[in-house]
């Protein structure tokens, strides 16, 4: 169930990177600025915004997040289609429907705040590649293909790299890409990413949405099994919460292994430091939490030294206690929170806190409900 | 001069219906003396020969009558091979590939061969050959033997732009007609099969055009008959990475203002 997930490496910007050929590196730029697309015949259609003179970062620089059709956009009636008549009569409706934009889905919120700090980083850092690049990464048949184009042409999203498999796994793709961070409505091809090292989370329809902030990222992350690995909450399943207090005194001083959300971390703390650099630390659009059911006194320490060893700065760290975390989500309202426990994950959404399952560590045995995946 | 002789092993096609492609002998067959009977190259020509037969059989599968069918022609592309044509013959025989016709042509008069049988899509390796037989209008696609060996259940055609436009290679209105010619047959044949679990599947990559130029392009390529399976937009990032994830057979470069009307 829990492989250990492998380190994640945010790649520095240089052009030593011997990976793939890229030939057409240089023509590249002007070509972009130089590129006159072909009218589409696309109703709703409002001019991409130009910003910078990079549009596409090569995937090794940026921090690369991709995400599904279904969590990007709200496709719940075309799901039902697809249950309910099958594949043919699906992709019939969709093409039917083409020309009418997707409504926005539980990861939108959190892509236009991506954007909102690229559009910062573009600022002080004109030429650079660090940005987060969005990437649509879908099961989805090709035929869908206009009417996800058209649908991220009306929300003026930044997205031009996307990847329509027609069935079959997108993990390949989403090594090639060096994905940082896989978000899809569907926790099977959730867990076959973090197998394969690659941070990933299983995100779900709100009953609800509180309002989040346009124009600073919030990030929240649980601690064990997320950040850290599973390691201490096994020893609180199979012994309980004394040994596991004692545990965590004994270890005080030993690191914490690392968890698959790890260099997720590592990703934004790398762009919180280039604003920083630029004397924006009070006015940094990247914001990031620690939400843990560890104590400050006590659990929490090892946590602490584990994230300052790795040389991870996270802006607030919040020790609950144990205490429910749902009321303290709702203050910090992050446009994604990460929990191992579908009970923590259940809990957040009922308040309307856009909350993502990371099925990894022995949490995953115990789940309250299960999430059944259906259609792409 | 070139000569064409029909392979009595093999059930004809019809000329109105059939999708007509062409391989040189030498993707198929490795030298050898005249007289011998010549070993394959390699699995690829076999590979793509079983799949073009095994689409064949499932399409009569639903009619007995169904003349939509793909055609294959085995040309030889210079004199050596021209000369080596009761090998050939022989060797097809003994292998027992699915061809219909052999083309015996040279350097001089494969490009005329082509046309004069209808060819609708050129399978070669050459480069030059590839472009030759493009800029008196026939559609080619290169077959890469060192790629990754792409499935064998299911044949991946991929579609892409080309990277460098040269205006003035341009195709002639001839080879636009071809193209959507083709492009109606493939795409009908392709309509035939079920959505997943196809033998036939259509890719489309954008390498470093915008999503909008990808969107043009399926656009383009549905009205020309074709609904691509799967889609790749690129932006720039190399391609190297995927494309043995992709596996395509071959790929079709098009410039696809050739399609639009």
């Amino acid at each position: 169930m829990s492989g250990q997930a492998k380190e994640l490496k945010v790649a520095p910007s240089s052009n030593g990177d011997s990976r793939g050929s890229w030939e057409e590196k240089e023509e590249f730029h002007q070509d972009n600025l130089g590129l006159t697309t072909k009218p589409t015949p696309v109703t709703g259609r409002r001019a991409r915004k130009v910003e910078g003179g990079v549009f596409f970062p090569k995937p090794e620089n940026a921090v690369t997040i991709a995400v599904s059709t279904r969590v990007l956009f709200r496709t719940d009636r075309e799901q039902k289609v697809f249950q309910q008549k099958g594949v043919e009569e699906y992709l019939r409706y969709q093409i039917e429907h083409e020309n009418e934009p997707f409504a926005p889905g539980p990861a939108f919120p959190f892509v236009k705040a991506l954007e909102a700090v690229n559009a910062r980083l573009r600022e002080l850092y004109p030429q650079s590649e660090e940005l987060f690049d969005i990437v649509l990464v879908t099961y989805n048949h090709a035929h869908v293909g206009i009417r996800l184009i058209n649908t991220i042409n009306h929300h003026n999203l930044f997205i031009e790299r996307f990847c329509m498999t027609g069935g079959s796994s997108p993990i390949g793709y989403l090594k090639a890409w060096h994905t940082n961070l896989y978000l899809s409505a569907d926790s099977e091809k959730v867990r076959e990413a973090l197998a394969e090292g690659i941070a990933a989370a299983t995100m779900f329809l709100p009953e609800k949405q509180t309002e989040v902030s346009e124009s600073q990222l919030r990030v929240a992350f649980d601690g064990d099994a997320v950040l850290f690995s599973d390691e201490s909450e096994r020893i609180f399943k199979a012994h309980g919460l004394d040994k596991f207090f004692e545990h965590e005194r004994d270890n005080e001083d030993t690191l914490l292994d690392h968890g698959p959300l790890k260099g997720f971390l590592e990703a934004l703390g790398k762009l919180q430091k280039k604003f920083y650099a630029k004397g924006q630390r009070l006015n940094c659009p990247i914001r990031t939490y620690l939400v843990t059911a560890r104590s400050a006194a006590s659990s929490g320490i090892r946590a602490l030294k584990t994230l300052r060893a790795w040389g991870l700065e996270i802006d607030e760290a919040l020790f609950l206690a144990g205490a429910p975390k749902g009321p303290m989500l709702d203050k910090i309202r992050p446009h994604i929170y990460f929990d191992d426990q579908m009970f923590h994950v259940e809990g957040a959404a009922e308040m309307g806190t856009i909350a993502a399952h990371v099925p990894y560590g022995v949490a995953q045995k115990h789940n309250a409900k299960q999430n059944t995946s259906v259609g792409k | 001069m070139a000569s064409t002789i029909e392979n009595t092993d093999v059930k004809q096609k019809d000329p109105d219906r059939a999708v007509v492609v062409a391989v040189t002998s030498r993707e198929v067959f490795e030298d050898g003396a005249e007289g011998d009977i010549l070993a394959l190259r390699d699995d690829m020509a076999r590979k793509l020969l079983m799949l073009m037969h095994e689409m064949n059989e499932r399409l009569q599968q639903e009619s007995a009558k169904e003349l939509l069918q793909f055609d294959v022609v085995l040309i030889t592309t210079d004199s050596q091979q021209q000369q080596q044509s009761s090998s050939i013959i022989s060797s097809t025989k003994h292998h027992g590939l699915e061809i219909s016709r052999f083309c015996f042509a040279n350097e001089e008069d494969f490009v005329e061969s082509l046309q004069t049988n209808n060819v609708q899509l050129f399978l070669t390796s050459d480069k030059s050959e590839a472009s030759q037989a493009t800029q008196k209008g026939v559609l080619s696609a290169l077959l890469d033997h060192q790629e990754a060996s792409p499935p064998s259940d299911q044949l991946r055609i991929m579609f892409c732009e080309d990277a460098i436009i040269q205006p003035d290679t341009g195709p002639t209105p001839a080879n636009r007609e071809a193209i959507q010619g083709f492009a109606a047959q493939l795409g009908e044949i392709r309509r035939r099969f079920s959505l997943a679990d196809s033998p036939l599947c259509f890719i489309l990559v954008t390498a470093h055009g915008s999503k909008d130029s990808c969107a043009s392009s399926l656009l383009t390529l549905r009205s020309s008959g074709i609904s691509v399976d799967e889609a790749y937009c690129l932006a720039g990032a190399p391609r190297d990475p995927i494309m043995p994830l992709l596996q395509p057979h071959f790929t079709i470069r098009i410039s696809f203002s050739d399609l639009e009307e």
